[in-house]
């Protein structure tokens, strides 16, 4: 009797977590990686295959699940940038211009391997929903579809350490299930406040290939912060931001 | 030896050591926030220009000189930002100097592009006082709607302009749903002698206004200019991405009672007066080769007709003919003043086509184009080869190559022009 009870309860334990919702592990993963509001100091690294590089630092902000924005702070050819992303809207505001342009998720501000998409980055799971979800032995694998055809990549693998609710790696794909790019994150640091997650976050490609975009956060932090911060008429301002 | 370090030197810029790879130092120093801000770009740009020297505009401009196949001129420019950001308060100064050798001469210009004081009290109240640019409007080529601002170069539409002397104030008001983003703008345009005095009669007041709106992920704005002495505008320019690699824009001006300087079929000068209206449509595709495509159609309402054009070039004619049989640049003189036939793009009907290629063969940083703008009244375009490199970190490298195409009595045939070459490097600091 105590056998087929312990059993049951056994069950009870185990079933939840095996069928636990990819959807739900997409939206702890997010929260772990980032609170929904907050501000950071990042900084991009182009390398070629050669080993020379390109370096970026940038300052963001970001609020709920839409908005985000960052400021270009290094470097000097292109300090004072600033880029904004509303939903799938997104925004270039180049100092000697003058005046926000229009610009689409796959182009790239930076050149190198990332795209838009990669440095204004919302929630995965504002943007995909899970299709399928592989419990592997450490960690599972979630097969996610993008919700509109906006979306930078229209399938993701994400590989989520089952521990820290973190991503290990995630490959993009086409709608064909093409490979464009890889992201490796590695590195787990605590920044304070409760946000223990990877600081390095290393992206390849083979349509780039020897090429490879690194981005390193040196801070991240909760902040809150206005609607009127994630508009065109403040993006020649977001210094401003800055303490 | 001195030759084999230099060459060391050099490659040292382009090669690493491949465990550089690994170093992802993020020195915090790079953050610190700095009240005052310092930057800008030094450059150097040297052109060759073949001339056609049966052209138009070859006589308008060499007929008292010395006559030429070929022209070089050299070209430095040193453009300096500087701010300063204190409390609610910020300052901005961009400075232009500009230093240019043509036709055995030197010349040099130092400038103030940009001076005002920022102030902005809360997240939705913005004011700025000064020397400013708006830059209104949403074409890549050309703006119809940009109503307070000098005329852009289509060939550089990035280039950094001298701005006007204006009050301006925003309020920025964020929604949820899908009106987004609404601000208000109100400008006061001062004229006089020496400040803003192609904006109408001195001693007087214009004033302007845009109200913009983030709507169903569209930008929508409208705007006007009115005042004393000059004819007023209202524009509407809008733009949207369609999908993750379509975007489309436009821009609709009406202009009342503009007036513009004509050559009438006697070869006189005269104004013309009327109502205008200009516009603008485009699109930027990007394909999945990263190939991205400009297109933008531009109507000129204001631009001059064909009949017009050509009554212009026959004072060109009959002045180069006084001239050379008299001495007398009267008409010459004429043909100079009349700026409006003189401007970038002064035919009524353009389109423009620049196609972009990013990095291609895996080289980052190097961004070859070909860009054309066609007349489409006369059928002449130019041609526009060019390549972009940026080698190492702050430094820009530009080549450019322009043909001029079209037969005589065309906009692009009758440049002074067959061919230009250029080369710019731009160091940023």
């Amino acid at each position: 009797m105590y056998r087929i009870f312990g059993i049951c309860l056994a069950l009870l334990m185990v079933v939840p977590l095996s069928a636990q919702d990819g959807n739900d592990i997409l939206k702890k993963l997010d929260r772990n990686l980032s609170p929904e509001s907050f501000e950071s100091y990042r900084k991009l690294i182009n390398i070629e295959p050669n080993g020379r590089r390109k370096e970026f630092v940038l300052f963001t902000v970001k609020k709920g699940a839409d908005k985000v924005a960052a400021l270009f702070l290094s470097p000097d050819s292109e300090k004072g940038r600033s880029t904004l992303r509303l939903d799938e809207n997104m925004w270039l505001y180049i100092p000697n211009v003058g005046k926000p342009i229009r610009v689409t998720s796959m182009q790239s501000v930076v050149g190198g391997v990332f795209n838009n998409a990669d440095i204004l980055r919302l929630d995965y799971a504002e943007e995909y929903f899970v299709e399928k979800t592989e419990d592997l032995e450490t960690e599972w694998l979630l097969h996610t579809k993008a919700k509109t055809n906006s979306v930078a990549y229209d399938h993701l693998r994400i590989w989520v350490d089952k521990d820290r609710i973190l991503p290990k790696k995630i490959e993009c794909m086409t709608e064909a299930f093409m490979l464009i790019k890889t992201i490796h994150f590695k590195e787990v640091k605590d920044f304070g406040g409760g946000i223990v997650r990877p600081s390095v976050v290393e992206t390849d490609s083979p349509l780039h290939e020897g090429y490879k975009s690194v981005m390193i956060f040196a801070s991240i932090a909760g902040r809150e912060l206005k609607d009127e911060v994630f508009t065109l008429t403040f993006m020649p301002n977001m210094e401003t931001l800055r303490k | 030896m001195k030759y084999l370090t230099c060459f060391l030197l050099i490659g040292s810029l382009f090669i690493r050591p491949a465990n550089a790879q690994e170093d992802y130092s993020f020195d915090l120093s790079e953050i610190e926030k700095k009240a005052f801000l310092f930057g800008g770009y030094l450059e150097a740009r040297p052109v060759f220009s073949l001339l056609d020297r049966e052209s138009r505009f070859y006589f308008l401009n060499y007929y008292g000189s010395e006559q030429k196949k070929s022209a070089l001129e050299y070209n430095f420019k040193a453009l300096l930002d500087l701010s300063y950001e204190k409390g609610i308060a910020k300052a901005q100064i961009r400075l232009n100097a500009d230093l240019n050798h043509s036709h055995s001469d030197w010349s040099q210009d130092l400038d103030l592009y940009e001076g005002y004081l920022s102030l902005k009290p809360s997240l939705h109240f913005h004011m700025d006082f000064g020397k400013k640019r708006l830059k209104w409007g949403k074409g890549y080529a050309w703006n119809p709607v940009a109503f307070i601002d000098n005329p852009k170069n289509p060939f550089d539409p990035d280039l950094a302009l001298e701005g006007f002397t204006v009050i301006s104030a925003d309020y920025i008001k964020s929604f949820s749903g899908e009106l987004r983003t609404l601000t208000l703008t109100g400008i006061l345009i001062p004229v006089f002698e020496n400040a803003n005095s192609q904006l109408g009669q001195h001693n007087t007041l214009n004033y302007g206004g845009k109200l913009y709106s983030l709507l169903f992920d569209t930008d929508i704005d409208l705007m006007f200019l009115a005042g004393p002495g000059i004819s007023s505008r209202y524009g509407i320019d809008f733009s949207r991405n369609i999908t993750s690699n379509i975007e489309i824009h436009g821009e609709g001006a009406y202009w009342s009672e503009y007036s513009k300087e004509i050559v009438d079929d006697e070869g006189v000068s005269d104004q013309k007066k009327g109502n205008g209206c200009s516009y603008l449509l485009g699109i930027r595709y990007l394909t999945k080769s990263n190939t991205t495509f400009f297109l933008e159609y531009y109507r000129n309402g204001r631009g001059y007709t064909q009949k017009e054009m050509d009554n212009y070039y026959r004072l060109i004619d009959s002045g180069y003919a006084m001239f050379l049989a008299s001495g007398i640049e009267d008409e010459l003189d004429l043909a100079s003043s009349l700026t409006g036939f003189r401007t970038f793009s002064p035919a009524k009907n353009y389109l423009y086509l620049r196609i972009l290629q990013k990095e291609p063969f895996n080289i980052v940083y190097f961004n070859p184009s070909l860009t054309s703008i066609c007349n489409l009244g006369d059928g002449s375009f130019s041609l526009v080869p060019e390549l972009l490199y940026a080698p190492v970190t702050d430094l820009e490298l530009r080549a450019r190559a322009m043909f001029l195409l079209g037969d005589r009595g065309t906009e692009f045939g009758e440049k002074q022009n067959k061919l230009r070459l250029e080369l710019r490097i731009r160091y940023y600091f």
